[in-house]
C-alpha cells in the first residue's frame, strides 16, 4: 500500500510543486491551507507523514504540532519552513517534529528526507527481526511492553532505551555505528548528538549488565559504536 | 537585547540612587527638626542659661529648616522619580522596536525565501525531466512569477531604504481630485478585480485641490492594495473623493475585521505589519501606509483612520489641501 501524506502549505505554487513531486514518487498526496484544515485533514484520514509548514494563516504550523502531540497523535512530522534559525529548529523538534527542513531546499533532499521519515516508521511498527524478547543472561527485554525483567525485579524502559537496545539486537554481534543509531531511533541527523546515545547506553549497562564497568553484552567499539553479544 | 540589558541594569542603579537618597532625606528631615531640642540639652548640661523665649526662637529657626529641607528634597525626589518614569517608558519602547523588528525579519525573510523555494523546486523538477509534457508550461510559467513577486519584494525594501534616507518629494498643482481618481480607477479595477475584489467608486462631483498626480496615484494604489489586503475575502473596497472645509477628502473603506488591536500609533510607521508574522501573513513589507502617511504630510495634509465602522471594515481619510488654501 503506498503511504498516505498531507502537504501543509499555504503557498499555492509550493504546494502544487510538492505535491506533484510526491504523486511521482507513488504516494498518496492530501493538501492543507491552513492550521485548523491540516488538523482537521490529520484527524480524519491518519496519514503516515505530515509536511507541515509552520507560517500559516490563523494557526501555525507549531501550535498544530502541539495539538496534535497533545492529542496523543504520533503521526511523524517533517517542518518546511523559510525560518530556518537553530532557535526555530530546536522549537520544532522539541514540539515532536520529526525532522526539519529549511527553504529553500533540494527537490532530491526533500524526498530522500520523507523516505527516511517514512522507512523509520515502518521500522517501528514491523515486528523485530530479532523477536520480541531479547536475553541477555539473567536478564529479559520485551520489546512490545518496554518491560525488562532481572530476576524477579521488574523494570519500565523508556521507548528510547528499547529501540536503542532493538537496533543493536537486530545485528547481534556487528558494529552498529552512532550514527546509524540516531538515524533509526531519532530519525535526524545530528541531533540530539552522538554524546546523548552514549548516555542511553550507560543507563542501559547500569539497568541490564551484571557488571557496569565491565560489560558482557553491550560493548562500546573504540571511534565507531557499538556491539551487542547476547 | 544586550542595549537592553544595560537598560535594565541603568534602571537598578537608578532605583537604588533613589532610595538612598530617600532615606538620606529622611534622616536629615528628623535631624533639622530635632535639632533644637538637641542643643538646649546640651547647652544646659554645659550648665548655660537659656531663656524660654531663647529656646522658643532656636526651636522655631530650626523648624524652619527642615520644612524648607523637606520642601526641597521633596521636590527633588519628585524630579528623580519623575525621570525614572520617563526612563521606564523609553525601556518599554524599546522592547517594542525590538519585537517589532524581529517580526519585520521573519516577515522579510519569509517574503524572500517562498518565492525562491518554489521557483527552485520548478525549475529542478524540470531539469531532473520529472514533469509531464502537458504540464512543463505551467511550471515555467509559476517559476517566472515567482521569480517576479521576488523581485518586487527586493524593489520595495530598496526603495524602504531609500525613502527612509532621503524622504519622499511631492509637486503639487491644481488638479480635479474627483476626476483624477475617476481616470484612473480603471487601471485599479483591471489590477483588483481579476482577483475577484469588488472595487466602487464614489466621486460625484469635481474636488478642486492642490495635489501631486504621482503621489495621488500612489496614495490610492497603497490604500487601494490594502484594503483588498485585510478586507476580508471576497474584498469589498469603496473609494470616495469629495470636498471638506478646506480639505479635498480621499478615503478608502474595506469590509475586513478591522484593525484587530493593531497598535495605531505605529501603523504608519515603516516596515510594521499588520497582526503576528507566523499567523498571519500577507504579501508586503510594511511600507504601504507609511508612504500614504509621508505623502499626506508633504502636501500639508494627514491621514485619519477609523476603525470598528457599522458593518465591519477600516476606513482610511487623506486630507489633502483644496485648491486656493495656502499651506506651509
Amino acid at each position: 500500500m503506498s503511504a498516505r501524506l498531507v502537504v501543509v502549505e499555504d503557498e499555492a505554487h509550493l504546494a502544487e510543486v510538492i505535491s506533484d513531486n510526491l504523486r511521482l514518487e507513488g504516494w498518496e498526496v492530501s493538501l492543507a491551507g491552513d492550521g485548523a484544515a491540516a488538523l482537521r485533514v490529520v484527524r480524519q484520514q491518519h496519514p503516515d507523514l505530515v509536511l507541515l509548514d509552520v507560517m500559516l494563516p490563523e494557526l501555525d504550523g507549531f501550535a498544530v504540532c502541539q495539538t496534535l502531540r497533545a492529542e496523543g497523535n504520533q503521526v511523524p512530522i517533517l517542518f518546511l519552513t523559510a525560518k530556518s534559525g537553530v532557535g526555530d529548529r530546536l522549537r520544532g523538534l522539541e514540539l515532536g517534529g520529526d525532522d526539519y527542513l529549511g527553504k529553500p531546499f533540494d527537490l532530491r533532499e526533500l524526498i530522500a528526507r520523507v523516505r527516511a521519515i517514512l522507512r523509520r516508521a515502518e521500522w517501528l511498527r514491523s515486528p523485530s527481526t530479532a523477536g520480541d524478547v531479547l536475553r541477555l543472561g539473567a536478564a529479559t527485554v520485551d520489546f512490545r511492553s518496554y518491560e525488562a525483567r532481572i530476576g524477579d525485579r521488574l523494570l519500565q524502559l523508556s521507548p528510547k532505551e528499547v529501540l536503542i537496545l532493538r537496533c543493536l539486537a537486530e545485528r547481534p554481534g556487528e558494529v552498529v555505528s552512532r550514527n546509524e543509531i540516531l538515524d533509526r531511533v531519532w530519525g535526524y541527523d545530528a541531533f540530539p548528538t552522538t554524546r546523548t546515545i552514549d548516555n542511553f547506553i550507560v543507563r542501559l549497562r547500569r539497568l541490564l549488565e551484571p557488571d557496569a564497568r565491565n560489560p558482557r553484552f553491550i560493548h562500546t567499539v573504540r571511534g565507531t559504536g557499538y556491539r551487542l553479544t547476547p | 537585547m544586550e542595549g537592553q540589558l544595560q537598560a535594565r541594569r541603568w534602571l537598578w542603579l537608578y532605583a537604588l540612587v533613589l532610595l538612598l537618597y530617600a532615606s538620606l532625606a529622611t534622616w536629615w528631615v528628623y535631624f533639622f527638626f530635632n535639632q533644637a531640642d538637641w542643643i538646649v540639652a546640651h547647652v544646659r548640661s554645659a550648665g548655660g542659661l537659656l531663656t524660654e523665649p531663647q529656646v522658643e526662637v532656636l526651636r522655631e529657626v530650626s523648624a524652619r529648616t527642615a520644612r524648607m529641607f523637606l520642601m526641597e528634597s521633596g521636590f527633588l525626589f519628585l524630579l528623580l522619580a519623575g525621570s525614572a518614569v520617563f526612563v521606564l517608558r523609553a525601556l518599554r519602547r524599546e522592547r517594542l522596536l525590538v519585537r517589532q523588528q524581529r517580526n519585520f525579519l521573519a516577515a522579510i525573510t519569509h517574503e524572500l525565501r517562498s518565492p525562491v523555494a518554489s521557483a527552485r523546486l520548478y525549475v529542478e523538477s524540470l531539469q531532473l525531466g520529472r514533469v509531464e509534457p502537458d504540464k512543463q508550461a505551467r511550471y515555467l510559467q509559476h517559476a517566472g512569477e515567482d521569480l517576479q513577486r521576488l523581485t518586487a519584494t527586493i524593489d520595495e525594501l530598496l526603495e524602504g531604504r531609500r525613502l527612509l534616507e532621503r524622504g519622499l518629494a511631492v509637486h503639487p498643482e491644481p488638479l480635479d481630485l474627483g476626476a483624477y481618481v475617476r481616470q484612473g480607477f480603471e487601471r485599479l479595477l483591471a489590477l483588483h478585480g481579476a482577483a475577484g475584489a469588488t472595487l466602487l467608486l464614489d466621486a460625484p462631483a469635481p474636488v478642486p485641490a492642490l495635489a501631486d498626480p504621482v503621489a495621488v496615484d500612489r496614495i490610492l494604489d497603497n490604500l487601494v492594495s490594502n484594503g483588498v489586503k485585510y478586507g476580508g475575502s471576497p474584498a469589498r473596497v469603496e473609494v470616495g473623493v469629495r470636498a471638506h472645509g478646506r480639505w479635498a477628502e480621499l478615503s478608502v473603506r474595506d469590509h475586513g475585521p478591522g484593525l484587530q488591536g493593531a497598535d495605531r500609533a505605529r501603523l504608519f510607521e515603516p516596515f510594521v505589519r499588520g497582526g503576528d508574522e507566523s499567523v498571519r501573513r500577507r504579501p508586503g513589507v510594511g511600507l504601504g501606509l507609511f508612504i500614504v502617511h509621508e505623502l499626506a504630510r508633504l502636501h500639508g495634509g494627514d491621514v485619519q483612520v477609523e476603525d470598528g465602522l457599522p458593518g465591519g471594515g477600516t476606513r482610511f481619510t487623506v486630507r489633502l489641501p483644496a485648491e486656493g488654501t495656502a499651506h506651509p
